[in-house]
């Protein structure tokens, strides 16, 4: 949490400035509506940021990671190859905080071992501004830690009734908003109101895991039998919705695109999903992860195990983004608290 | 302004693109069966004297141009030579015809050129594993890898005593046939069986567990190398655990759909195992707690 005395009020007005400040010299991006639904979208003009209290739809990962990218150039002839690492000065805005822990482990994924620099040139060129949020009943960040974000931003916004308190996470953050628009110290009473406001947000979870965080990579690693997994497989389309909806979900597949003069190309990469039936599969047609079923449990145990014990974090930031996308219903959430219920982790607490 | 905002971000100073391939020559092309060909490569930054270094069993990113790449082994030891001159260090990959960049690679010849990425991985320590008895059993193509470990220690004092276990579907089948005979010459045990009777096959025939029982084995002192497909693990460790064998001595390499070849595209994930960076040489013991593994 934010320390009391670093909020500064921001009026509508000031973060209009802002907002025009940044679109100056940089592409803005930021959360808007598309079709009546929360969205993350290219911004031209202040009037169309709607800054949403549930979260969008996809996450924001298209913007450092997008779904279709260029890694190299290729001529045939010569055998030439070309880097392409492409990156924009950008900013986007309305991040929730479940989404900032999302790309601080983005970050990890893409930083640990040999560096991935074409993620990690256009996280560098970003500037992230934040927004406080509200749960919808698939949000359960407040069972993951990821409730409030420390770090991982420039600015971060509370939308009070008058405005905005605003707080930073970054010197080049701070030196935004002073050079592009004007804060004044938070007054008493717009931190009592923020204060009214977070405690309104914590009890408004209609969604919790039944067991403390730390516990869910111990209650995981004991779950590999559980019938959990063939339920869920047998209704599972296998479609990689909830592959694409995730924050955190970044495998990718890569591929050549011969140009139309059969001459030249391009090598990119694609996001690729760990439930789509081909993800595990070699050569003479083994599949590592045959069934819907073992596709799921690898997925979920991504999220709360695998990557837990390589980077010491938990890889669901309790966005329910897969369960809002899923059309069989398959729930996160509820799949979690039923590992839990069958685990003796919990029954010995 | 940028260099204030790189200061939460993790640093960017001077990152190259990892996906970028250099260039290696094909000096040789050796067709060893319809599906499978021996390419002599020697990769341009060699030439002039940069060193080629990796372990056996480790394996390169190749690709061609509009074909992608795909992971292939090292099929030996760099080997040094000279091109008018200067010094220059080559290495085999071995390329059965399966798909896309691999049937393309079978039309390559003497002279062109191939994209390599790596070396990737964790092979064999060699190193470590000097005064063992070392068995090598190998499936089908998985001879392959296996030639680059045989060929480091075949021959050298500082091994015990050496066998090869290989097994295909066919005589064909059975890869470098003629680099065996002089193995042996070098004081190799190598045995040979094929799945099923076929004419003119005088050897053994059944799958390669059948020739396990028969070895007489130093419990001790002997570590085993596995490579072959995925099916055959499990039943080649529970005949050497038969002989004594333990699981911390059973050394297998793992195979995997493979993008990146380090940690990022996921696709070679088995729990928090990277097949491309902890793998694909692992020790049976390390696969523990992995039912995916094979
Ligand atoms: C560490 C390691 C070392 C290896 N070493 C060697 C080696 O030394 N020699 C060797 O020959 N091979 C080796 N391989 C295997 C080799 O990398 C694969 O066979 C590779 O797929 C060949 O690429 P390709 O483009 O020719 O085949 P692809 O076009 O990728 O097709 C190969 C097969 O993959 C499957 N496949 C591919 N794409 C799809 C899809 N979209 N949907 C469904 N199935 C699909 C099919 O079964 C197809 O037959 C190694 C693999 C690993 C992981
Ligand atoms: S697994 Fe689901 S709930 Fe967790 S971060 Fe990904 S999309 Fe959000
Ligand atoms: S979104 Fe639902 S149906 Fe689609 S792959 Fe994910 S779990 Fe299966
Ligand atoms: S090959 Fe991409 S993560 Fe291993």
């Amino acid at each position: 949490m934010a320390d009391k005395n670093q909020y500064r009020y921001l009026t509508k007005t000031g973060l209009k400035s802002l907002i025009n400040g940044l679109m100056k010299d940089r592409v803005v991006y930021g959360a808007v509506k598309k079709d009546g639904f929360p969205a993350f979208g290219r911004i031209t003009r202040f009037e169309d940021l709607e800054l949403s209290q549930t979260p969008t739809h996809l996450s924001a990962k298209e913007f450092f990671f997008p779904q279709r990218e260029c890694l190299l150039k290729f001529d045939i002839p010569t055998g030439a190859h070309e880097p392409v690492v492409a990156s924009q000065g950008q900013a986007v805005i309305g991040l929730h905080p479940c989404d900032i822990h999302a790309l601080n482990l983005m970050d990890k994924v893409f930083a640990h071992g040999t560096s991935d620099a074409n993620y990690l040139t256009r996280r560098a060129d970003t500037v992230i501004i934040g927004a406080e949020c509200f749960p919808d009943e698939y949000c359960f960040c407040s069972s993951v830690e990821t409730m409030n974000a420390n770090a991982g931003f420039d600015i971060f916004l509370h939308e009070i009734k008058s405005g905005f308190l605003t707080h930073t996470g970054t010197d080049a953050g701070r030196h935004l908003l002073g050079k592009l628009t004007k804060t004044v110290k938070a007054s008493a009473s717009r931190i009592k109101e923020l204060d009214r406001l977070k405690k309104k947000k914590e009890g408004a979870f209609k969604t919790r895991l039944n067991a403390p965080a730390k516990d869910l990579p111990g209650i995981y690693a004991q779950s590999s039998d559980s019938p959990v997994w063939g339920k869920i497989g047998a209704i599972c389309y296998g479609c990689g919705s909830c592959n694409n909806v995730c924050p955190t979900c970044c495998c990718f597949d890569v591929k050549d695109e011969v140009g139309a003069n059969l001459k030249d190309g391009l090598r990119v990469r694609v996001w690729d999903g760990c439930t789509l039936e081909d993800f595990a599969k070699v050569a003479g047609g083994h599949n590592f992860r045959k069934t819907r079923a073992e596709r799921l449990r690898h997925r979920f145990n991504r999220k709360f195990r695998y990557l837990t014990d390589k980077f010491n974090a938990l890889f669901c930031v309790g966005c329910g983004r897969c369960s809002r996308a899923c059309l069989v219903k398959i729930n996160i959430a509820q799949v979690t608290n039923e590992l839990i219920a069958e685990s003796t982790i919990t029954k010995n607490r | 302004m940028n260099s204030l905002l790189n200061q939460q971000s993790p640093k960017t100073d001077n990152l190259v693109s990892p996906y970028l391939p250099s260039a290696a020559t094909v000096e040789r092309v050796t067709k060893l069966t319809e599906k499978e060909r021996l390419f002599t490569v020697t990769p341009l930054a060699a030439i002039g004297g940069l060193p080629v270094s990796f372990d056996p069993g480790q394996f390169f990113m190749c690709g061609l141009p509009g074909y992608g790449e795909a992971p292939f082994s090292v099929a030996s030891m760099p080997v040094n030579s000279h091109i008018n001159g200067s010094p220059k260090q080559s290495f085999d990959l071995c390329i059965r015809a399966v798909g896309n960049l691999s049937n393309a690679m079978h039309r390559i010849k003497k002279g062109d050129r191939v994209y390599l990425r790596g070396p990737f991985g964790r092979g064999f320590k060699t190193d470590e594993l000097k005064g063992k008895d070392l068995l090598f059993i190998a499936g089908g193509i998985g001879i392959v890898p296996m030639r680059s470990f045989i060929k480091s220690v075949a021959g050298k004092d500082s091994y015990g005593k050496l066998t090869l276990i290989c097994g295909a579907k066919t005589p064909e089948e059975i890869l470098f046939q003629g680099e065996m005979d002089e193995w042996k010459d070098m004081g190799m045990d190598v045995r040979l069986t094929i799945d099923k009777r076929h004419p003119g096959w005088k050897g053994n025939v059944g799958v390669v567990t059948t020739l396990i029982s028969s070895l007489k084995l130093k419990p001790d002192k002997t570590v085993a190398a596995i490579i072959g497909p995925p099916v055959m693990y499990k039943f080649v460790a529970l005949a050497l655990r038969k002989k004594l064998i333990k699981d911390a001595s059973m050394l297998v390499s793992l195979e995997r759909r493979m993008k990146c070849g380090f940690g990022k595209c996921g696709h070679c994930q088995i729990n928090s195992s990277y097949v491309c960076q902890d793998g694909p040489v692992y020790r049976l013991t390390d696969l523990a707690g992995l039912p995916e593994a094979f």
